[in-house]
């Protein structure tokens, strides 16, 4: 840690990279043999060192680190054995098109090894080429491993891609992992038939860890090092500034409601992010405000915000399309909403909040590009705004809040509301 | 061993001036590899190059014998010149691959497929002096080398058989040929779906029914053409069992008892599309390349048209045609040309297609059911015994199971599906669990057989339950307390409205009831809102986009069962058990 002008900054930069990076993240995890990072760095090893074909599917919620920690398997497994593994990427959403996707592997395959690629290969010449590396590698004692991301999206359409892989793999004498990784539990459902027999049903399950997994988590990337050669007094008493925090009733209270909404680690990360970006750079230590502000930051609702936000005009409209709501009217538009209740309104309570027409129509535009309100129907591009079908994308609780909140929100309209 | 060199002959032949040539491929000994003798190479061991040379017959001084590492265990007789050789050797790369032949004893690449090979040694106590010459020669004769000059795209057709030289390793890693393999190790290497079995137990009668098949129609002098429907679910030995029998076959054509034929193995999903079978049969049988019309062009004329007096000449044609359901298209051209052809006279074609569903035929344009629908044979799912009986005979000679866990893991998969390979990977999972315990955990599965690591019931359980259970149980129970309430709020609107459908902003209702009931804090319907399309995500649930807001759809996908199962004995919210 350079820069004794200022510490605070660069333990700043050090907790920000620390937390961008998420094969530091994971490393806590690695070590104990229970941990999915063993199970799954033993199931690959085997196919190098036994000379197997595995399938694996690493399933699990969006942010439960599934893609990190298969990073740090592959990268010490290529530390391991260097010259001995190529690895291929494809992802579902890019690559969902078989032919494009053998294109790809080809195109890997030949980077990976030094071989010329061409552009104009056909699929047949591709997957016999895919079938014939994966040969040769297996004679020659190299490992491809395959890393299908958005593993769901390459079961649409014939599941050519799979079958041809999968089949290769059970039928020459390869050593190939496919792992395929995808947040839908039911990834291997969609295989189809044939493609299920010849799949090997490893898999993983990424859940979100354990209370001391997490406590652990947290002092791993928050603790800045101590142990540089002239001793950091700086370090030692962030540390222990950072302990007393970890340890307070308060913050265990802020994880707790953090966790309560989202428990992958992902969510945990931003969270962390927000916090340490707050840090008061003048005193160089984190503090509990710093966590209060984080999870403020993340606990906020753009919706209540928009509403206060919104005009009084807006508002009108908003609790006009509430009443036609109430009224079971289901399909309504501008020109029903102007009609039958704005003008009611104001010939019943004479306010001063009559606008013209076009003025309107305005608000109600700006009211629909906030998603506040939305049109019905999708293929009304030709008819003109006035006469398209609305609906609000607001509750009526939200409404009711909204206006509570409301600065200066006129009383008629919380009288209407509560109508 | 001193300086001498060693040749396998390829091809001999006689010069204008009356003496015989000969074109060699040259062998070396590990010295001579840019990667030295490694510790693990064997005094005897020699390396298979590319490396070619034309050499007069008269520079022969003797015979020896090059054998695969199985035979040279086994050979004791054959004299002092008997030598190893496991891999070949690129001399433009410097790398290593493991030679093809040992695996697949009966695959032979494009040199003489005898295991005996001639070779030719010479001593350094003979003329150095011929060595020279002969080392000239050889400079001057040598060959351009299988790599050749002009850059050829490696995945395309051409570059395929020349592009793929490169790949090999520098080393040969000392762990494959050291590494001594415990018994469960080779319990998993056997279990391999890739590995092949020795002998194929349980489909004897389909086999020979095969068998007779086909060499009822290929041993007539008039060689009628044939059809044979073959279909089964998947996993049942079809296709493996076609293969064996024309392995066995093509053994007895080079005994000489049948005559030779063709076989063209076409896989309906491997190919780009339906039209395309044309080309790859024409490729197959002629090795030109062409495109899809003038190849059904040429292949029409070869099977179905009657003018063509060489007929004779031509060897009968035996295509096997995997996933013969794909091949289906609008108006089932494809499928009728290729049933069509056997039926025409000296057309010499047979055919044999293997799919899943016993009714396919039927589901057919007449005319072509009418040709397919002969005759067909039925492989049917295995009964517990037959699995078992496949497992074990896997693993003969090798002590890693329990008898008792191979039955279990064979009731269990013939009670399902029946699908040989499912139990083959439910054993070789139980296997790598045992291995993985050991290894990792430093601790034998079974405690009562102390030392010998048996793979019992207990991991073959744990591999089912890996393997074949749906993990959305476990990922409700560690999912976050706001999913729990929502999925209880879900079930709850289910038993309340009877109807599974139900609306974000109905269920946000329900969720800020059951919040307020018991104590817990309304989370804000933005939060709530990303906490359903979080588990629409992972399919717990099924729910519309979440830009919908309040009139986004939502529905269970699985049972309320499942839900109350998982969340009923929370400890984080024990009231949860009082709505499910």
């Amino acid at each position: 840690m350079k820069g004794r002008e200022n510490p605070a900054e660069d333990a700043l930069i050090l907790l920000r990279s620390r937390i961008c990076n998420p094969n530091f993240v994971f490393t806590p995890f690695s070590d104990s043999p229970d941990s999915n990072y063993s199970k799954l760095k033993f199931i690959i090893s085997s196919s190098v060192t036994e000379a197997c074909n595995n399938s694996i599917l690493l399933l699990g919620p969006r942010g439960s680190g599934k893609t990190a920690v298969l990073e740090l398997v592959i990268r010490d497994l290529l530390a391991e054995h260097a010259d001995m593994i190529s690895v291929i990427r494809l992802n579902g959403i890019l690559h969902s098109d078989d032919n494009c996707a053998v294109k790809e592997i080809a195109r890997q395959l030949c980077v990976e090894h030094q071989l010329l690629f061409s552009k104009m290969a056909s699929f047949d010449d591709n997957s016999q080429f895919m079938i014939a590396m994966l040969r040769e590698c297996g004679l020659a004692h190299k490992t491809i491993i395959f890393v299908l991301d958005e593993f769901d999206f390459f079961t649409q359409g014939k599941q050519r891609l799979l079958y041809s892989l999968l089949d290769a793999m059970q039928s020459v004498m390869s050593q190939a992992v496919v792992i395929g990784v995808s947040c839908r539990l039911d990834a291997d459902q969609l295989l189809e038939k044939r493609v299920r027999s010849r799949f090997s049903h490893r898999k993983v399950l990424f859940l979100p860890p354990s209370k001391e997994d997490l406590q652990r988590l947290l002092e791993h990337i928050l603790s800045l090092p101590v142990d540089t050669s002239p001793p950091n007094d700086y370090a030692v008493e962030f540390n222990m500034k950072l302990h007393q925090i970890l340890a307070d009733e308060r913050f265990k209270e802020i994880i707790n409601t953090l966790l309560n909404s989202d428990s992958t680690v992902k969510h945990l990360l931003r969270f962390l992010f927000y916090a340490v970006c707050h840090m008061d750079l003048e005193s160089g230590f984190l503090s509990l405000d710093n966590f209060r502000t984080a999870m403020s930051s993340i606990q906020r609702q753009p919706k209540m915000e928009y509403l206060q936000d919104c005009s009084i005009l807006e508002l009108y409209i908003l609790v006009c399309m509430k009443r036609l709501e109430v009224k079971e009217q289901n399909s309504y538009n501008f020109n029903s909403v102007m009609k039958a209740e704005y003008k009611g309104i104001h010939d019943a309570y004479q306010t001063s909040d009559y606008y013209a027409r076009n003025v309107c129509l305005r608000a109600f535009e700006h009211l629909v590009q906030r998603e506040l309100i939305c049109f019905m129907d999708n293929r009304g591009n030709n008819q003109s705004i006035e006469f398209r079908a609305v609906k609000l994308l607001i509750s009526s609780h939200e409404l009711y809040q909204g206006l509570k909140s409301y600065r200066s929100c006129p009383a008629i309209l919380r009288k209407l509301v509560d109508q | 061993m001193d300086h001498f060199f060693m040749l396998e002959m390829c091809s001999i032949w006689k010069e204008v001036d009356g003496t015989y040539w000969f074109r060699g491929r040259w062998y070396i000994i590990p010295e001579e590899t840019a990667a030295g003798r490694q510790s693990h190479n064997l005094r005897r061991e020699l390396y298979r190059t590319n490396d070619f040379a034309d050499i007069e017959m008269e520079s022969v001084i003797r015979l020896c014998y090059v054998m695969s590492p199985k035979e040279f265990t086994k050979a004791n007789n054959e004299g002092d010149d008997i030598f190893l050789c496991e891999y070949e050797y690129d001399i433009h790369w410097h790398s290593f691959k493991r030679l093809a032949e040992i695996d697949n004893g009966e695959e032979g690449n494009e040199e003489a497929d005898n295991d005996v090979d001639w070779d030719y040694g010479k001593d350094s106590g003979s003329d150095t002096e011929e060595d020279m010459e002969y080392e000239e020669e050889n400079v001057n004769n040598l060959p351009s080398g299988p790599s050749p000059a002009h850059a050829v795209a490696a995945n395309s057709w051409k570059g395929r058989i020349f592009g793929l030289n490169k790949i090999g390793t520098k080393k040969i890693p000392g762990h494959v040929r050291c590494h001594k393999q415990t018994e469960l190790e080779r319990a998993k290497a056997t279990l391999l779906l890739a590995t092949l079995p020795k002998s194929l137990p349980c489909r004897t009668k389909e086999m020979e029914e095969i068998t007779a098949f086909i060499k009822g129609a290929i041993c007539n002098d008039q060689c009628l053409g044939r059809c044979l429907y073959i279909h089964g679910v998947p996993g049942t030995g079809k296709t493996m069992s076609v293969l064996s029998v024309m392995r066995n076959l093509r053994s007895e054509v080079d005994a000489g008892s049948i005559k030779p034929y063709c076989f063209v193995d076409i896989n309906g999903l491997k190919l780009a599309s339906p039209e395309n079978i044309y080309r790859v049969i024409y490729e197959a049988l002629s090795g030109h390349r062409v495109g899809w019309k003038k190849a059904l062009h040429l292949l029409n004329e070869r099977f179905a048209d009657e003018s063509k007096i060489a007929k004779e000449e031509i060897r009968p044609c035996i295509l096997l045609i995997d996933e013969l359901d794909l091949l289906v298209t609008r108006n089932q051209s494809v499928l009728y040309n290729i049933l069509d052809w056997p039926t025409k006279p000296h057309s010499k074609l047979i055919v044999i297609g293997i799919a899943n569903t016993m009714d396919l035929p039927e589901k057919l344009l007449p005319r072509i059911s009418s040709r397919m629908g002969i005759q067909r044979l039925c492989f049917g799912p295995y009964n517990y015994q037959q699995l078992q009986e496949i497992i074990s005979s896997r693993l003969k000679g090798i002590d890693a199971f329990e008898r008792q866990a191979i039955e279990f893991a064979s009731r269990k998969v013939a009670a399902i599906s029946g699908d040989a390979r499912r139990a083959l990977e439910i054993c070789r999972r139980a296997a790598e669990l045992a291995d993985y315990h050991i290894k990792k955990l430093a601790s034998p599965p079974d405690s009562s057989s102390e030392g010998k690591a048996l793979v019992g019931m207990a991991e073959v359980e744990a591999a089912i339950q890996e393997m074949f259970q749906a993990p959305q149980i476990q990922v409700m129970k560690s999912s976050s307390k706001l999913s729990k309430i929502f999925l209880v709020a879900m079930v709850h609107e289910l038993y309340q409205t009877g109807m599974a459908e139900t609306t974000f902003e109905k269920l946000s209702v329900t969720v800020s009831c059951l919040c307020t009931s018991n104590g817990e804090k309304f989370p804000g319907w933005d939060t709530l809102l990303r906490v359903g399309c979080k588990l629409g995500e992972c399919r717990i649930i099924l729910c519309e986009a979440g830009a919908k807001h309040r009139l986004q759809k939502l529905q269970l996908n699985f049972p309320s069962d499942d839900v109350a199962f998982a969340l009923k004995d929370d400890k984080e919210l024990p009231w949860l058990a009082k709505y499910l």
